[in-house]
């Protein structure tokens, strides 16, 4: 009879810290390894770690800037991992990378007086013409809707992201990455094995 | 280790009340991660608030709000037509609200208000949904919702206990194009919820 009695004393309390770990896991912070080559220059393909901060689920408090972590719309069961680029509100040029920088700073100052004026004044159907006819698809300039962000990738030429399935209902958001833990320094004892993502747009705003 | 147990058990001695309600108070804490972990992916107890769902829920003003059975485990993989989910809504996360499954991924269908927008192929892993109700907000406001907003599925009315029992599987109208079509009577469907 002792026999059963530790057992289920065992599979209990195995349970229990299981749930714990689980309630931490989900509310305050998690560890989770990324993959990809879509965040390049600040996230490493293969072999990086990083810690998200859950208390900024569901979009709460985020800002334009921050890194985070989100399901795919289209493929609810994959996370993927995106820098924020527009807040709700914001007037977004679906893919800037389609154009040349001497075009945009073209662009730019012919509209400049309307950018600078009130959102609400801005005539979003007419910054979408050439004259009569509309531009490209991908030329087009949107507003992000409330609840919505426009997220993107650092490295513009290999990321799926808000430019392929348009605007990300805040929901989907799971946390902000806060630290990136490189795991080959980590083994070598002498490299600088983690670092802080800091948001790299705090100093436009 | 002998250590520890020793002032453990000196400490029972001298205040056998407190050293109780201590052990006590720990074990029941222990057990709350568990209940989280059950009531986030397994089960749950919702409330529906408001006349979004009415004929559905809440079908009288009476100030008692429906309870109902929620099923959270494996959910975004088996969406069907006519299903109530709970899903958060696109407009402010922090909302919960409950409406019906009207269209799944590739349906084509026709918005209530077809004015702006004729038809609307519905992306990969999106979901169409309505309230049983014109009075609601939805999807023919919002658009097409991708499946990881939805939280969970009503599966059981629990309170008020005269209407006890499954969900009612039918509410709402028909708005899949192909379906419409198949009837013969696309304008008089559209018709009668304006």
């Amino acid at each position: 009879m002792t026999i059963i009695k530790d057992v289920r004393r065992i599979l209990s309390i195995s349970v229990r810290s299981i749930a714990a770990v689980h309630l931490f896991t989900s509310s305050c912070f998690e560890l989770s390894q990324t993959e990809g080559a879509s965040m390049l220059p600040t996230i490493q393909t293969s072999g990086d770690f990083c810690i998200i901060d859950k208390s900024f689920k569901n979009g709460n408090k985020i800002k334009i800037g921050d890194l985070i972590v989100a399901r795919k719309p289209t493929q609810p069961d994959s996370w993927v991992c995106k820098r924020i680029t527009g807040m709700p509100g914001d007037i977004i040029l679906l893919d800037p990378s389609r154009d040349n920088i001497n075009e945009l700073h073209k662009r730019y100052n012919e509209n400049k007086n309307d950018i600078n004026n009130d959102i609400n004044e801005i005539d979003i159907p007419n910054l979408n013409k050439i004259g009569k006819f509309n531009r490209d698809p991908y030329d087009m300039y949107i507003i992000v809707p409330d609840g919505h962000v426009w997220v993107t990738g650092d490295n513009l030429s290999d990321s799926v992201d808000s430019r392929t399935y348009s605007v990300l209902p805040m929901g989907l958001i799971g946390g902000k990455i806060i630290i990136g833990i490189y795991a080959p320094n980590l083994l070598k004892f002498n490299g600088n094995y983690y670092r802080f993502l800091n948001n790299t747009f705090e100093d436009y705003i | 280790m002998n250590y520890f147990q020793s002032i453990y058990s000196k400490f029972q001695q001298r205040n056998p009340i407190l050293s109780y309600t201590i052990t006590r108070s720990i074990k029941f804490i222990s057990w709350i991660p568990l209940i989280y972990l059950f009531s986030e992916h397994f089960a749950y107890i919702g409330i529906i608030d408001g006349i979004s769902m009415k004929p559905t829920f809440n079908p009288d003003n009476s100030i008692s709000k429906d309870r109902v059975l929620l099923w959270k485990f494996n959910i975004r993989n088996n969406l069907k037509i006519n299903d109530i989910v709970f899903i958060k809504s696109p407009i402010n996360p922090n909302q919960i609200h409950t409406k019906r499954i009207k269209g799944l991924q590739l349906n084509s269908i026709i918005p209530r208000y077809p004015e702006t927008r004729s038809k609307i192929l519905i992306p990969l892993n999106h979901i169409w949904v309505e309230g049983d109700n014109i009075h609601s907000i939805d999807s023919n406001t919002y658009g097409p919702l991708s499946n990881g907003m939805v939280v969970a599925k009503a599966v059981w009315i629990i309170w008020p206990l005269n209407r006890f029992g499954p969900i009612p599987a039918n509410g709402g109208r028909e708005c899949r194009e192909d379906k419409l079509r198949y009837n013969g009577s696309n304008n008089n469907q559209l018709n009668n919820d304006d």
